[in-house]
């Protein structure tokens, strides 16, 4: 008895003694680098938007708001803010509503359902850099399939410079984007379908709910907390994508597609204006950070209400 | 008899919705990929006649075979070197950066998961706000101060300077999916191990990390599809050392062989393709526990 006790003593004291520097030795590592990768050159970049760099003579100087002021007032930041505007709404509309079409067949049974659920993680196990490359040659004014497919079935008679078009340039960078991002939306919203359970039907079904009434209480409020993080995710997609944009038209033509990281990039690494660059970034990262804070407290606010 | 024909118009007709949705998956996932494939079989006469042979005519593995050897005739912009011959070499490399990533993620991930997990924080938060904050902060924008910090030691242009960035950029997501599963690991058998005079590192060793086996394979997954298909920071901190930026490389070739470039983005694209259709269901898993569950 009396050594059960020494032992849950020492026990104890190791718990407690091992409990002090334990912890921070673990997370050290972690958190030291996070801050020097990550933290640190954002603070910097927060420093820059108010200052002019200048590289040649690596001087940085503070000038306030210059850098914000010069920026609200160019009329192609509010150009670049239109256009990637219009592009986040189809990188937010179609892999939302193909996500969960597409979602909604593989939890069906049917034979051919496990190629389709394969076949659906393709496209996200593409790197963008791929995707940008595979869209270029879809849209291809010499070579390019889309043309093919529409010449062969007799649509046109000459093929289409897809890219040389300002609006179907935009259009189709963004179902480049929207591509991948399809299968991104249609992998978690199928997760969360695959988790319903089944009686939730039957007894639907046996109080004579319809196939609409089912969809709208069962399966839609099921799924409606994995819909918001989708929706969450291609919104941040929509203002932060730069791969795919960048490999097929570098913002061109004129214009097109000068999203606003297209313009980040612009302005830093081809214009040199680093200040400026960091402005841009700024806005960019409080506009996703903004979105992302907001569907935080969105899914909150619906567990509260279903808990 | 009408009842029973109606059940029968009901049950074609759900088969016939269901197949033409499964047709448009197909279409919509497999055109563009079909596309890249006949491209990297064909010779460049081929692919320029119109309309498009959509069966090649007489495929061939030429593109493949130049590419692997390097010999596809296209000079870079000296002239000196054939693009295509630092292919082979940078796949090796993205091989060595994507392992290199996955082993630092999962050794430094999993010690700061372990202590969110099992000690009392108030940083308890730190790494969800992570996780969030590297989702939504444009990454373009710090390319710049990393660059600096990068070129202070010396890193720019190896692979280390990729190694770090990745690995820790992708660590929050691996602490927050780790954290969720050794929350969610029987935390009283560990006690118990402790009490019977286990220390922490055994009681780790023998009770928790076997049982957090998938969570594990799931964020090394993760981490591998991320590691290989980067390409920002690979663009930028070095000369096209890894897979992504040096096809970016190819196709700024003042005359692109469209179809040599089919035959090299293939071959790219089966590490990440191969780990996941043989992963699928870890991916799967680790995707949505990533996906912040606010």
């Amino acid at each position: 008895m009396a050594s059960a006790r020494i032992d849950r003593a020492t026990a104890q004291r190791r718990k407690h003694w091992d409990r002090k520097w334990i912890p921070y030795a673990l997370l050290a590592p972690a958190l030291i680098t996070i801050f020097i990768v990550i933290i640190s050159p954002l603070l910097t970049t927060i420093y820059y938007s108010f200052s002019n760099v200048d590289l040649i003579f690596n001087r940085t100087t503070f000038i306030g708001l210059e850098n914000y002021q010069e920026l609200f007032t160019s009329r192609l930041f509010w150009k670049a803010i239109e256009i990637n505007l219009k592009f986040a709404a189809i990188v937010v509309i179609v892999p939302t509503l193909m996500g969960l079409f597409f979602a909604l067949l593989l939890v069906e049974d049917f034979i051919g359902r496990g190629i389709g659920r394969t076949l659906l993680i393709l496209p996200w196990a593409l790197p963008w850099i791929v995707i940008g490359l595979l869209w270029n040659w879809l849209v291809n004014a010499q070579f390019g399939a889309i043309n093919g497919l529409l010449y062969s079935l007799g649509l046109i008679d000459k093929y289409i410079p897809f890219m040389a078009d300002e609006d179907w340039a935009l259009v189709f960078t963004a179902l480049a984007s929207a591509w991948r991002q399809t299968s991104f939306s249609a992998i978690l919203l199928l997760a969360a379908l695959q988790t319903i359970p089944e009686d939730l039907y039957d007894a639907a079904k046996v109080d004579g709910a319809g196939l609409r009434a089912r969809f709208r209480f069962i399966t839609f409020a099921w799924i409606r907390p994995t819909l918001t993080i989708v929706l969450l995710y291609n919104i941040v997609l929509g203002f932060l994508q730069f791969d795919a944009v960048w490999i097929m038209t570098q913002g061109g033509p004129g214009d097109a597609t000068m999203l606003l990281s297209v313009l980040l990039y612009r302005e830093t690494f081809i214009n040199f204006d680093l200040g400026m660059g960091a402005a841009v970034s700024n806005v960019l990262g409080l506009i996703t950070l903004g979105v992302g804070l907001f569907f935080v407290r969105l899914t909150y606010r619906s567990q509260a209400a279903y808990a | 008899m009408s009842l029973s024909s109606n059940k029968f118009w009901r049950w074609a007709l759900r088969k016939i919705a269901i197949y033409l949705a499964f047709f448009c998956l197909i279409f919509w996932v497999g055109f563009p990929v079909y596309y890249m494939l006949i491209t990297s079989v064909m010779d460049p006469p081929e692919l320029a006649a119109k309309p498009p042979n959509w069966i090649p005519q007489q495929p061939t593995i030429q593109n493949y075979r130049e590419v692997i050897i390097g010999e596809t005739g296209q000079r870079g912009d000296y002239g000196t070197t054939t693009e295509f011959s630092r292919m082979m070499p940078a796949l090796l490399n993205s091989t060595f950066v994507s392992f290199a990533v996955v082993i630092l993620n999962l050794i430094i991930g999993g010690m700061a998961a372990y202590a969110f997990s099992r000690f009392d924080f108030r940083l308890g938060r730190v790494a969800y706000v992570g996780v969030l904050m590297t989702r939504v902060l444009p990454a373009l924008s710090l390319i710049v101060p990393l660059f600096i910090i990068l070129r202070r030691i010396n890193l720019i242009n190896t692979l280390w300077a990729l190694i770090i960035t990745y690995t820790i950029f992708i660590l929050p997501l691996t602490i927050w999916i780790l954290r969720e599963y050794f929350d969610t690991l029987a935390r009283d058998i560990e006690e118990m191990a402790l009490i019977d005079g286990a220390t922490r590192w055994q009681a780790f060793r023998m009770v928790v990390a076997p049982l957090a086996v998938p969570g594990m394979i799931a964020v090394g997954v993760m981490a591998f599809m991320e590691a290989w298909s980067e390409f920002f920071f690979a663009l930028t901190l070095t000369n096209s050392l890894t897979y992504p930026p040096l096809l970016m490389s190819f196709r700024n070739l003042h005359q692109v062989n469209w179809n040599a470039l089919a035959a090299a983005t293939t071959l790219g694209v089966l590490p990440p393709v191969i780990v996941a259709f043989v992963f699928q269901r870890y991916l799967v898993r680790g995707l949505s526990e990533g996906a912040v569950k606010g």
